[in-house]
This record gives structure tokens, C-alpha cells and sequence, in this order.
């Protein structure tokens, strides 16, 4: 548990401190805020509920913050190789296992930085003028149901992937998959958007809307129809629980491997 | 801790790094001199319990290395400081023997930070250790190498060609350390620096091509070299016969130093030989066996 709690702190810690993580999410995030257009939360009337508001800002940051994060998380993993750490890390006790678990918790904690500053800072903007303090406690449920999850898939992939494929060809194969997978229409192409899939957080923003409307394309019809139920409470918590749960994959294989792998054994006659 | 080597292989493809080497270990500083391509990162590596071997046995204390449960036994107890030590250019010192702390089973945070503090001041770093490693000099990497490794108080401690790239004041201050740590240790120091063994060991051993040519006292490797050791001054060319292992210019000629069974000049006189020259009349005399 010590080994765990010290890969997540000093994982949390260097990526916090690094200046792209920040830049990139002030980018994107001020960005969105500036074209987010006359159905973005900016233009919503004054007696809109506070989860609407709030649903409505966490959509719009996950629409492309995520991009910045799986970016950033694809050399995490790889690095240790690279700055030649590796051959230490595996002379120390801990379970191969452990040090990837770690760099997860690490990870997807220090990318909720940035993700959960931008819901503040957005819930600060609207208090002034909307008078409502529930802004806050809506602006951590959503940062739980629509952010989190997203980010725990996008660390998933983005740690494990580039173990494969080069840092730069996942980078590409990211940004491909994020447009396809999230934002696609599902009438255009055959693709996940609209599904409980979608790390953009599509079936729990629109339980917080809770207007009737679907913040994107929440159960839209398309391929993989038993993935599109109907938008309610139970699909939304459906979602977060599936999107979590999709992002643990790669991590679980990748730590069997690693497990194996240092369960290694040797024979004593050649 | 007592190390009994036994057969060990290791093969990379069709590249054999080691081929069936036996070595036994005392406690102590133990020297592994070769050449570079020898094999002795990769003995170093098995050891640490980072690599496997192919086959053959290699214990450390009571604990088997071939198994899972005797690699974790033993790097438990275990300072390693690889070939070329990577650090966290992000962290700084103090940060980063924290988390190698943490990952050794520190868990008493008192004593940890304290244990931290004594280390960094041993290796002279102490008015480095808020800074950022990344603008460290390639010395102080290295001591910052050697730090972490002694974190925890380790019985084994094994060095990876750890005088590499120092300055000749670093390389003296860093064998000294090493030597002072070994008096209840077992030190394993590898290197192609034959001065490092001759100023640290009473034990050597001498690999290439992956086989151990030589083990035994530092001092029956220097009198491999005994009969065979010749200076010659002359003012003119080097001698074509024997390896000549230093050449100092003075008023009186050249003095050089020849390794070589037979006079390499006819005023050629017999001399003390060195560690050095041993080691040079040992790899003269093994044959070369082709591996891989």
C-alpha cells in the first residue's frame, strides 16, 4: 500500500508541476469558453437550475480539455524507459503491478486538477449573476460523474497504449479516436457516439440537464444498439460505471503481463 | 551476504551474454573487471533480480534468485546503482530518494527524512537538495546514484561501473565511500577500471565473453603479471614486442612499461607489475573463445 500511495503522490506531484498540463488546459478551456456559441451555458436564462448550468459548462470543457490529458499521459508510462529509471524501479520490492496502478491514481488525479479548476472557475463566473450556491455542490457531482470518469478512460489507454505503439502514433490515433468516438454523429458514419462508451460524459450530462433535452447524442440510434439505452438516471450511473470500467482494461492486462513477467522462473540445466 | 554462482547463462537471441558462469562472493568489496561487452551488466542486472537468467543458479544469502519470492527477498536488501542511473529530472533530490524510500518500505517518515538528509550530506549534496535534478551535472547524477542506493541500509550493495564519466577527484572520493561502506556489506563493484579495483578489492573476478577467466585475490591477479613486466627507456619509438601499458616521456627517454613473456628490447629490465599489467597479461594469455 506504502509502494501504491508513493508511486500516486510523486506521479501526482510531477505531473502537476508540469507547465504544459496547464497551458494546454487553459488553451483548450478558454477556448471552448470563447466559441461555445449561443447554446453554451454563457447564454442559458438566469432562472436555468444550477445542475443544468453546471451540466452544461462540465459538457462543454469535456468536449476537448480530455484531448490535453491523453496527450500528456501517453509518455507516462514509456518515460521511465526513456530518462533510463526502469532498470532501478524494478531492482525495488514492489509488484510491477503496483508502480502501474499508481501511475494511474497519479495520473487521473493531477489531469482533475485542471478539470476541476475550470468547473470553479466557470461556477464563479455564474454565482455573481445566478445567486445560487448549489452551483458548487453541482459543479463536484459533475465533475464526479461527467469529468472523472472521462479522464480515468483516457489515463487507462494513454498509459498502456504507447507501450505498443510509438508516444506520437497513439497522439495521432487519440485525436482521431476522440472526434470519431465522441462527436461523430452516429447518422454520418458508423461510430460510438451516443453510447454508454462516450468518456465525453454524453448519458451523465444529460441526467444533469434534466430538461428532457440530450446534451449531444445520448442514446441517438446507431451501431451497437444495446449500448444506447434511453438517457435516465440509471443509464447515466450505467455510463460513468462502464467508462470506468472500459478504461481499467488495458490496465489490467497490462499489469497480468507485468505480473507474469516478473513471476518469471528459471531453470538450473541449461 | 554470501553470492554462489553456479552455471549461470544467459542468452539474448542467438547473443550469448553470459555462458555458465560460477563465482562465489564473500563479504566485502568484491571487484568485476572486464571488458565492456563482457557480460558483466547483465550479471550485475540478474543479480538485482531486474533480469532473469536463462538458466543456472545464482543464491544470494539463503534466497534463490530463479524464483519469484527469493528475487523480492533479496531486493529487500538490496542497494543497486545501475550502469547509467536515470533520475526524475522534475523531482529534486530530496524528492527523489523520498520516493525511492517509499518503494524500499521506508514507511517511518521521521526516519526516513532523516536517513535522506544523512545520505545527501555523505554525497555532498546537501546544499543541492531543493534543486531540480535536471540541471544536475553528470557527477552529481551520480551521487545522487549512490544516495538512493544506500537508502535503507542495504547488505548487498551492487555498482555498476559507478566511477564512469567522474572527475579524478570525484573517482577517488566515490571509491573511498564505497570502501568505507563495505567493512559489513557486500559490495559488488563492477567496472573496466582497473585502478578502481587495485585502490577498493581484495577480491576480483575477470570476465569475457561472457565466462569468468579469472577469480580470486586482487593480489594473485597482479602476479599473473610477475616475469612478464619489463621497462625499457629509450628515447626512440615504442617497443613492437609485448602490450605496452604506460609510456611516461622524462629527460632520460621514454619509460615504458611491456607486458611481454619474452624482453621486448635487449636493455629491457624486469620489473613489479601492477594490477594492471596482471590483467593485461591474464587477457593475453586466455584464449579467445568465440561466443554468441
Amino acid at each position: 500500500m506504502t509502494a501504491l500511495l508513493a508511486v500516486a503522490r510523486y506521479e501526482f506531484r510531477m505531473q502537476a508541476r508540469k507547465r504544459s498540463l496547464w497551458i494546454s488546459a487553459v488553451l483548450l478551456g478558454g477556448a471552448l469558453v470563447v466559441l461555445q456559441g449561443e447554446r453554451g451555458p454563457h447564454h442559458l436564462p438566469l432562472d436555468t437550475p444550477a445542475r443544468e448550468v453546471v451540466g452544461t459548462w462540465a459538457l462543454l470543457f469535456s468536449i476537448l480539455m480530455p484531448l490535453a490529458y491523453g496527450m500528456l499521459l501517453a509518455d507516462r508510462l514509456v518515460r521511465d524507459r526513456k530518462l533510463r529509471v526502469e532498470p532501478l524501479l524494478e531492482s525495488l520490492p514492489h509488484a510491477p503491478a503496483t508502480r502501474l496502478a499508481g501511475k494511474f491514481l497519479g495520473g487521473v488525479a493531477a489531469c482533475g486538477l485542471p478539470g476541476l479548476a475550470a468547473l470553479l472557475i466557470a461556477v464563479a463566473t455564474e454565482l455573481p449573476k445566478r445567486h445560487d450556491p448549489a452551483l458548487i455542490g453541482w459543479a463536484l457531482v459533475a465533475f464526479a460523474v461527467v469529468t472523472l470518469p472521462g479522464i480515468a478512460m483516457v489515463a487507462g489507454f494513454a498509459l498502456v497504449c504507447p507501450t505498443l505503439v510509438s508516444v506520437p502514433l497513439f497522439r495521432v490515433l487519440f485525436v482521431g479516436y476522440w472526434f470519431w468516438g465522441n462527436m461523430l454523429a452516429p447518422g454520418l458514419l458508423p461510430s460510438l457516439t451516443g453510447t454508454l462508451l462516450t468518456p465525453i460524459g454524453d448519458y451523465a450530462a444529460t441526467w444533469l440537464l434534466g430538461n428532457g433535452a440530450t446534451a449531444l447524442f445520448a442514446g441517438t440510434p446507431g451501431i451497437l444498439p444495446f449500448l444506447r439505452p434511453d438517457p435516465t438516471a440509471a443509464t447515466a450511473a450505467a455510463s460513468v460505471a462502464v467508462i470506468v470500467l472500459f478504461g481499467l482494461i488495458p490496465l489490467a492486462v497490462a499489469a497480468f503481463l507485468a505480473h507474469r513477467n516478473a513471476r518469471q522462473t528459471w531453470p538450473a540445466k541449461a | 551476504m554470501h553470492i554462489e554462482i553456479t552455471d549461470l547463462r544467459r542468452r539474448f537471441g542467438r547473443v550469448t551474454a553470459l555462458d555458465g558462469v560460477d563465482l562465489t562472493v564473500s563479504n566485502g568489496m568484491f571487484g568485476l573487471l572486464g571488458t565492456n561487452g563482457a557480460g558483466k551488466t547483465t550479471l550485475m542486472r540478474i543479480l538485482a533480480g531486474v533480469l532473469p537468467a536463462t538458466s543456472g543458479r545464482a543464491v544470494v544469502g539463503d534466497h534463490d534468485l530463479s524464483t519469484r519470492a527469493g528475487r523480492v527477498a533479496v531486493q529487500r536488501r538490496l542497494g543497486y546503482l545501475p550502469q547509467d542511473v536515470g533520475l526524475y529530472p522534475d523531482l529534486t533530490p530530496t524528492e527523489f530518494l523520498d520516493y525511492i524510500g517509499l518503494l524500499k518500505g521506508l514507511d517511518d517518515r521521521a526516519a526516513r527524512c532523516r536517513q535522506i538528509g544523512e545520505l545527501l550530506e555523505l554525497v555532498g549534496l546537501s546544499a543541492e537538495a531543493g534543486r531540480k535534478l535536471k540541471g544536475f551535472s553528470g557527477g552529481m547524477r551520480r551521487r545522487v546514484g549512490i544516495a538512493q542506493a544506500l537508502l535503507g541500509d542495504p547488505t548487498l550493495l551492487i555498482v555498476d561501473e559507478p566511477t564512469v564519466g567522474l572527475d579524478p577527484e570525484e573517482r577517488i572520493r566515490f571509491r573511498t565511500l564505497l570502501s568505507s561502506l563495505a567493512g559489513n556489506r557486500t559490495v559488488l563493484l563492477s567496472t573496466h577500471i582497473v585502478e578502481d579495483v587495485a585502490q577498493t578489492c581484495r577480491q576480483t573476478a575477470v570476465l569475457a565473453g561472457g565466462r569468468v577467466l579469472f577469480t580470486g585475490a586482487v593480489t594473485d591477479l597482479t602476479a599473473r603479471a610477475d616475469g612478464v613486466t619489463w621497462e625499457i627507456i629509450t628515447p626512440g619509438p615504442p617497443p613492437t614486442e609485448g602490450v605496452v601499458v604506460s609510456a611516461i616521456a622524462r629527460a632520460d627517454g621514454t619509460h615504458y612499461r611491456v607486458v611481454s613473456p619474452r624482453p621486448p628490447a635487449p636493455d629491457a629490465v624486469l620489473v613489479s607489475p601492477s594490477l594492471e599489467e596482471g590483467y593485461v597479461a591474464l587477457m593475453r594469455s586466455a584464449t579467445p573463445t568465440p561466443v554468441g
